[in-house]
C-alpha cells in the first residue's frame, strides 16, 4: 500500500499528514483534563478512609484504562497488519504503542505515589502495579525491536509479533501475579482491592476522568499517526530523489 | 507423517551439529555451574537454609543459562545466508519452528538435569518425596520457556543487535512460568503433598501448549524474508 498523498493529484506539503480532527480532539481532551483537575482539587468530596491522597485515583485509574486500551488497539492492528499488510495499520499500532507507553508511565508514577501514602512504600508488589510494570517492559521491547531493525518492513513484522504475543500473555501474567499475591500477606494499611463505594460526585469525577483521558489519547494517537504518515512520505520522496 | 519427518529432520540437524560441536550445551553448562559457584559465595548460608531458596536459584539459573543457548538458535544459520537454504526446503514454517523448539528443548533439558544434579551436590539438597514430579515440573515449565524463547530468538536474530535483545523481550513474558514453576518446585522440595502442586502443573502445561501454538502460527511472519 503506497501512501495516498503520493498518488494524489496535488502534492500536499509533508506537514499536512496531521488532520484537523486530531487537533480538535487533542484540544478537547486537554480542556477535559483541565476540567478534571478542577473537579479533583476543588469540587469532589474527600474520601473518608484514605483522605486527600485518594484524589490521585481520578488520574491513575483513567491513565491505566487508556494504557490497556492502547495495548488492545496495538495488538489488534498488528494482527490485521500481518494479515493485510496495509501500512496504515502499522502506523496505527505505532501510534497506539507510543501513547500506551506514555500513559503506562503516568499510571506507574501515580500508582507509586499513591502507594507511598497508602502502603508506606513507593513500590509494593501489588498485582496491578506489577502487571503495569511488565506491560511497560513489553512496550519497551516493541520499540527496541523497531529501533534495531535496518529494514523497516522487517521491523514492522517483528514488532507486530511482539504486540500480539504480549497481548496474549497479559491475561496469564495478570492471573499469575494475582495468585502470587494471594500467597503473601496483604498490605496492612489499606487493601485497595476492596470495591470502593463511590458516591455520585466521585463517580462523576471518575467518569469525566475516563472520558478526558480517552479523548486526549485518541487525539494524541491521531497526531502521532499523522506524524508517522508525514515521516514515511518524506522517506519515500527522499528515496526517489536519491534513486 | 511426512510433517513429523520434516520436523524431526530439522531437529536432528541441529542436534547433530550440537553433538559434534558441543558449543551451546557446553556454554550453557559452564555458565550454570559457575552461577552455582557464585551463589555459594554470594549467599550467607547461616542466614538462609538452602531448601528455602533452592527452587528460586534453580529456576533463575535454568532460565538465564537457557536464554544464553536459545539466543544462538539461528546464529549458525545466519552465516553465509544458510538460513535461506533451510527456508527453501519443502518443510512448512510451523514444522521448522517446532523442530527448532524440539532441538532447543533437548538441550535445555540436559542443562536442567545438570543444574539439578550440581545444585543438589553444592547445596546438599534433599530432593523431597517426589523427585520424578520435581523433574517433570521443570520439564513442563521448560517447554513453555523454550517455545516462547525460540520465537523471540528468531525475532532478535532479525535485528541488528541480535541476542542482546532476547532477555528484554523474553523475561516479562516468562513471569507466569517463574511464578507457578518456583512455587511448585519449592513445595516439592520441602515435601508437600502432590495435590498442592497439581494446579501449578496444569497452568505450566497450558502455558506450554499456548506458547507452542502461538509460536507455530507467528513464526512464518518472523522469517518471511
Amino acid at each position: 500500500m503506497e501512501i495516498a498523498v503520493e498518488r494524489g493529484r496535488k502534492r500536499r506539503p509533508v506537514g499536512s499528514g496531521i488532520r484537523w480532527t486530531s487537533v480538535v480532539t487533542t484540544l478537547f481532551g486537554i480542556a477535559l483534563i483541565v476540567l478534571l483537575h478542577w473537579m479533583v482539587f476543588f469540587w469532589v468530596n474527600t474520601e473518608a478512609t484514605m483522605g486527600i491522597v485518594q484524589r490521585i485515583f481520578y488520574v491513575h485509574v483513567p491513565a491505566m484504562w487508556v494504557a490497556f486500551l492502547a495495548f488492545g488497539i496495538a495488538a489488534l492492528s498488528s494482527a490485521v497488519y500481518l494479515w493485510l499488510r496495509d501500512e496504515r495499520l502499522d502506523m496505527a499500532a505505532v501510534a497506539a504503542c507510543e501513547g500506551g507507553m506514555l500513559f503506562t508511565t503516568v499510571g506507574l508514577i501515580t500508582g507509586s505515589l499513591w502507594g507511598k501514602i497508602a502502603w508506606g512504600t513507593y513500590w509494593e508488589w501489588d498485582p496491578r502495579l506489577t502487571l503495569t510494570l511488565l506491560l511497560w517492559f513489553i512496550y519497551l521491547g516493541y520499540f527496541m525491536v523497531r529501533a534495531a531493525t535496518e529494514n523497516p518492513e522487517r521491523g514492522r513484522r517483528l514488532s507486530a509479533v511482539i504486540a500480539i504475543v504480549g497481548a496474549l500473555d497479559i491475561p496469564l501474567i495478570h492471573v499469575s501475579v494475582l495468585w502470587f499475591r494471594s500467597l503473601h500477606p496483604q498490605p496492612v494499611v489499606l487493601d485497595t482491592r476492596q470495591p470502593m463505594n463511590l458516591d455520585s460526585d466521585m463517580l462523576l469525577t471518575l467518569m469525566i476522568g475516563l472520558l478526558a483521558f480517552t479523548v486526549l489519547f485518541l487525539g494524541v494517537i491521531g497526531f502521532r499517526y499523522g506524524l508517522e504518515r508525514s515521516r514515511r512520505t518524506l522517506d519515500i520522496r527522499l528515496a526517489r530523489r536519491t534513486a | 507423517m511426512i510433517y513429523l519427518r520434516q520436523l524431526w529432520a530439522i531437529a536432528w540437524k541441529d542436534l547433530l551439529i550440537e553433538l559434534r560441536s558441543r558449543e551451546r550445551v557446553g556454554s550453557m553448562a559452564g555458565f550454570t555451574a559457575l552461577v552455582g559457584v557464585l551463589f555459594n559465595f554470594a549467599i550467607d548460608w547461616t542466614a538462609v537454609r538452602p531448601d528455602e531458596i533452592a527452587s528460586a536459584l534453580i529456576w533463575v539459573t535454568v532460565i538465564f543459562g537457557g536464554t544464553l543457548g536459545l539466543g544462538r538458535t539461528f546464529e549458525l544459520e545466519a552465516q553465509d545466508e544458510a538460513f535461506q537454504g533451510v527456508l527453501l526446503t519443502p518443510a512448512p514454517r510451523d514444522a521448522l519452528f517446532l523442530g527448532k523448539v524440539l532441538s532447543n528443548y533437548v538441550m535445555v533439558l540436559v542443562v536442567t538435569l545438570l543444574v539439578l544434579g550440581l545444585f543438589g551436590l553444592f547445596f546438599a539438597l534433599d530432593w523431597g518425596d517426589h523427585p520424578i514430579v520435581l523433574v517433570g515440573t521443570l520439564a513442563l515449565g521448560g517447554l513453555g520457556f523454550v517455545a516462547v524463547g525460540t520465537l523471540f530468538s528468531a525475532v532478535s536474530s532479525g535485528t541488528a543487535i541480535g541476542q542482546t535483545l532476547l532477555p528484554v523481550l523474553l523475561f516479562p513474558l516468562l513471569v507466569p512460568v517463574v511464578i507457578y514453576g518456583t512455587s511448585a518446585t519449592g513445595r516439592l522440595l520441602v515435601g508437600r503433598p502432590l495435590d498442592e502442586v497439581e494446579g501449578n502443573l496444569r497452568i505450566l502445561g497450558a502455558f506450554a501448549l499456548v506458547a507452542l501454538a502461538v509460536g507455530a502460527t507467528l513464526f512464518r511472519y518472523v522469517v518471511e524474508d
